[in-house]
């Protein structure tokens, strides 16, 4: 046995594949072959990236969760540049729209692109300053408020009750009174606790910045190569033992050069192996990230997809929560266990 | 000469008092299937728009959560845009504060919408009361209230600079920013501006930067003052008076004859105004804890609290002078005998359409081709199933008279508003 019982599949489709999503419309379409085909699509946010922004990702997401009916959708987002109590709205809303397969990517934004997102915001109070470690904190903080808000109406807050005449009862609603480094949210959210309770939170991982993984994350994507993986895997598992982590993995042909992360075509045997050597190395999953999407998204669904399935190397998915596609535990609500 | 067109937008029926959960019909706020109904109706009616309110903090009473009305919505741009992947005509216009909002971010998100709604994307511009919805934000109660409409002005400058695409710079008072966005060309030009308020400020706005005014107006009268007053003042803008449309918010209750309508309407309005809300309106002008008076009784004797900051927060209207507003309260309870419940339903009606199908689309029809307005934002007190009898029999009428689509005839929200592309 080298796989585990749960291995998966995913695919970004950010900024590259942006158009070839929103003008593809037919039935039986990419999208619907790629819903069907991935346990999970991700959406890398180009917010205020120099060579072009493309659509909002979390938007985005709300587009393609209305048009989509099996695979989780995690929305990008570089959260020490927006509004917490927003991103945490808008992602609970994904899940509502999609009946509990949302998520979030935190996109932590650094050097060059931290810098042009302060530009497009202008520079503000209640934002981290432009350093490391503010960042860091910062995006800490702002994931932390996120769960809160989430969890800031109990299950069943909703009464109906013609007796008393309450819509909600308000004791089962929470201030979150979050304080941090640079903000303080008071909540509770305007949305009452999505379907899922929590959404799934992900965020890449590199080698060089593993030790200061946001501890949380559900999912980390993993930047490194075939020989760093294996050793990667075991250092965050051995820290972090309910995390599930994929390889990000390189999809497509005409790439050429040393590459920080795996990189895979067409050739259905070599990426069956490979495939094999992940699993074996602990990895639950694979992200792939498609180079051209206008050549790769085919044969990466037609050939590489069922070829990998066909060997027995993942199963049905299970559940149809992405929490429960990704054998997360069933998320309890802070308030209420605090109580109880 | 062709008749004027009538517009109508179509308020989904979420947080606030008219919306009546106590229905055996009321469905779900928040579930995904409420909005698609919703959406899917408002669209087989051919109508122009869906529109959302905006609210970003939970509203209190007396320090407490308020439990009595509809509490609980998505985000509005989120839900907005996942609409857009099932509709095809409708324009989706959605409330949008510039106070707790920046211009990059959110013109991202506008443009977003409207690039993945082909053209449908609207934006109701409004400013938010700072400190108790600020607490819910990184930037909290940054801005003083004078310079909230200044700061929205700039904001939907700001907003139209990044729009037009490529790199863009803007410096303002309250904004320093630039960058590059690389959305596609909107097909509509980029997004609608609505504008709610009927201040002076508000009006003035209207005239120089928004393509809808959303409003308040009771009567024909009121109506056609407010009509003639903002249109006048487009021409010191340089634009035409068919560039501004006026909507004004309204509520319809169909019956099938006046009488039965009537009583509907009554039915309604008491499913609205349950015996506490009586109460916790009622201590909105008093600002004092009433709760130990009946509302089926007479009003209080005592007279308002005018010190202490208001009980109620995160409501949209504010009552500002309480002795006045109480004094003439007052005056219409004992003149027309009513209860502190009788006297709210009476005082917190909305402008009302009552009547059968064709009464309704014949009043309707009046406001506009006598220029009291160019249509309505309607707002009906059920979810998610609200729309479906105006639909169905309202609607068929206005088309019947040719002054309702009977199909669309463009992709795109200006396009259905009957505005310029520009």
């Amino acid at each position: 046995m080298t796989f585990g019982a749960n291995f998966q599949l995913g695919i970004d489709l950010g900024l590259p594949s942006q158009n070839l999503l929103v003008q593809d419309s037919k039935p039986d379409s990419l999208l619907q072959r790629l819903d069907e085909g991935f346990d999970l699509i991700t959406l890398e946010d180009g917010f205020a990236l120099p060579t072009g922004d493309g659509l909002d990702a979390i938007l985005f997401a709300n587009w393609l969760g209305a048009r989509t009916s099996h695979a989780g959708i995690l929305a990008g987002a570089p959260i020490n540049f927006l509004e917490p109590f927003h991103v945490s709205t808008a992602i609970a809303t994904l899940d509502y729209v999609t009946e509990g397969r949302a998520g979030l990517l935190a996109q932590p934004l650094e050097g060059g692109r931290a810098a042009a997102a302060r530009r497009a915001t202008g520079k503000l109070n209640g934002y981290p300053e432009d350093n490391r470690r503010a960042l860091e904190r910062d995006f800490d903080e702002a994931i932390d408020v996120i769960r809160r808000l989430w969890d800031s109406w109990e299950d069943g807050a909703v009464i109906r009750d013609p007796e008393s005449q309450r819509f909600i009862d308000g004791a089962k609603l929470r201030y979150v009174d979050f304080q941090g480094a640079n903000f303080n949210i008071l909540g509770p959210s305007i949305t009452p606790r999505p379907p899922q309770g929590q959404p799934v939170i992900a965020a890449v991982a590199e080698p060089e910045n593993s030790a200061s993984l946001a501890s949380a994350i559900d999912l980390a994507f993993l930047r490194a190569s075939d020989s760093e993986l294996s050793s990667l895997v075991k250092d965050i598992k051995s820290r972090h033992p309910g995390l599930r982590l994929f390889a990000n993995v390189g999809f497509g042909a005409g790439r050429a050069g040393k590459d920080t992360i795996p990189q895979w075509t067409a050739d259905v045997e070599v990426a069956i192996t490979a495939a094999r050597a992940l699993a074996s190395a602990g990895l639950d999953g694979i992200r792939f990230l498609p180079h051209e999407p206008e050549q790769d998204l085919a044969p990466l669904v037609e050939h590489v997809l069922p070829a990998i399935r066909n060997a027995g190397l993942v199963q049905a998915s299970q559940g149809s929560t992405l929490r429960e596609r990704l054998s997360l535990p069933a998320a309890t609500n802070r308030y209420v266990v605090a109580a109880a | 000469m062709s008749k004027k067109q009538v517009i109508i937008g179509a308020q989904f029926p979420g947080v606030n008092n008219f919306t009546v959960w106590s229905d055996p019909a009321a469905g779900s706020q928040i579930a995904f299937s409420s909005f698609r109904h919703f959406a899917e109706t408002v669209e087989r009616g051919k109508l122009d728009f869906i529109f959302l309110a905006e609210g970003l903090r939970v509203r209190e009473q007396k320090g407490r959560f308020h439990e009595l009305d509809v509490v609980g919505r998505p985000n509005t741009l989120a839900i907005l845009t996942a609409l857009a992947a099932v509709t095809r005509n409708v324009g989706l216009i959605g409330t949008l504060t510039t106070t707790f909002n920046e211009p990059y971010p959110l013109a991202r998100q506008l443009a977003t919408l409207d690039v993945l709604s082909n053209g449908r994307a609207g934006w109701n511009v409004v400013t938010s009361p700072g400190a108790f919805t600020g607490a819910n934000f990184r930037r909290g109660d940054h801005l003083p209230f004078a310079e909230r409409y200044e700061r929205a002005k700039e904001f939907i400058e700001a907003s139209r600079t990044i729009w037009k695409g490529n790199d863009f710079a803007f410096k303002s008072k309250h904004f320093d920013i630039a960058g590059r966005s690389d959305l596609p060309p909107s097909p509509q030009g980029g997004p609608v501006i609505a504008q709610a308020g009927d201040s002076e400020t508000g009006r003035e706005l209207a005239a120089s930067h928004a393509d809808v005014i959303y409003s308040r107006h009771g009567t024909l009268e009121d109506g056609q003052a407010f009509y003639r007053d903002v249109k006048a003042r487009l021409s010191r803008y340089g634009r035409a008076a068919d560039d501004l449309k006026i909507l004004p918010g309204a509520a319809f209750v169909l019956g099938d004859s006046q009488e039965d309508a009537e009583e509907r309407q009554r039915a309604i309005r008491l499913q609205q105004v349950s015996p506490k809300n009586a109460i916790v309106f009622l201590e909105q002008v008093w600002n004092r804890d009433l709760s130990s008076y009946d509302p089926d009784g007479p009003l209080p004797e005592i007279d308002p609290e005018v010190s202490s900051p208001a009980l109620a927060q995160g409501r949209a209207s504010r009552i500002d002078d309480r002795l006045e507003t109480a004094r003439a309260w007052r005056e219409i309870a004992e003149r027309e005998k009513l209860s502190i419940r009788q006297l709210i339903i009476k005082v917190t009606a909305r402008q009302h359409f009552i009547g059968t199908p064709e009464a309704v689309a014949r009043q309707i029809n009046q406001y506009v081709q006598e220029n009291a307005a160019d249509g309505f934002v309607f707002a009906p007190h059920l979810t998610p199933t609200g729309f479906d009898d105006f639909v169905d029999k309202v609607i068929p009428y206005l088309q019947e008279w040719g002054v309702y689509r009977k199909n669309y005839q463009t992709q795109t929200l200006r396009g259905n508003l009957g505005l310029a592309v520009h």
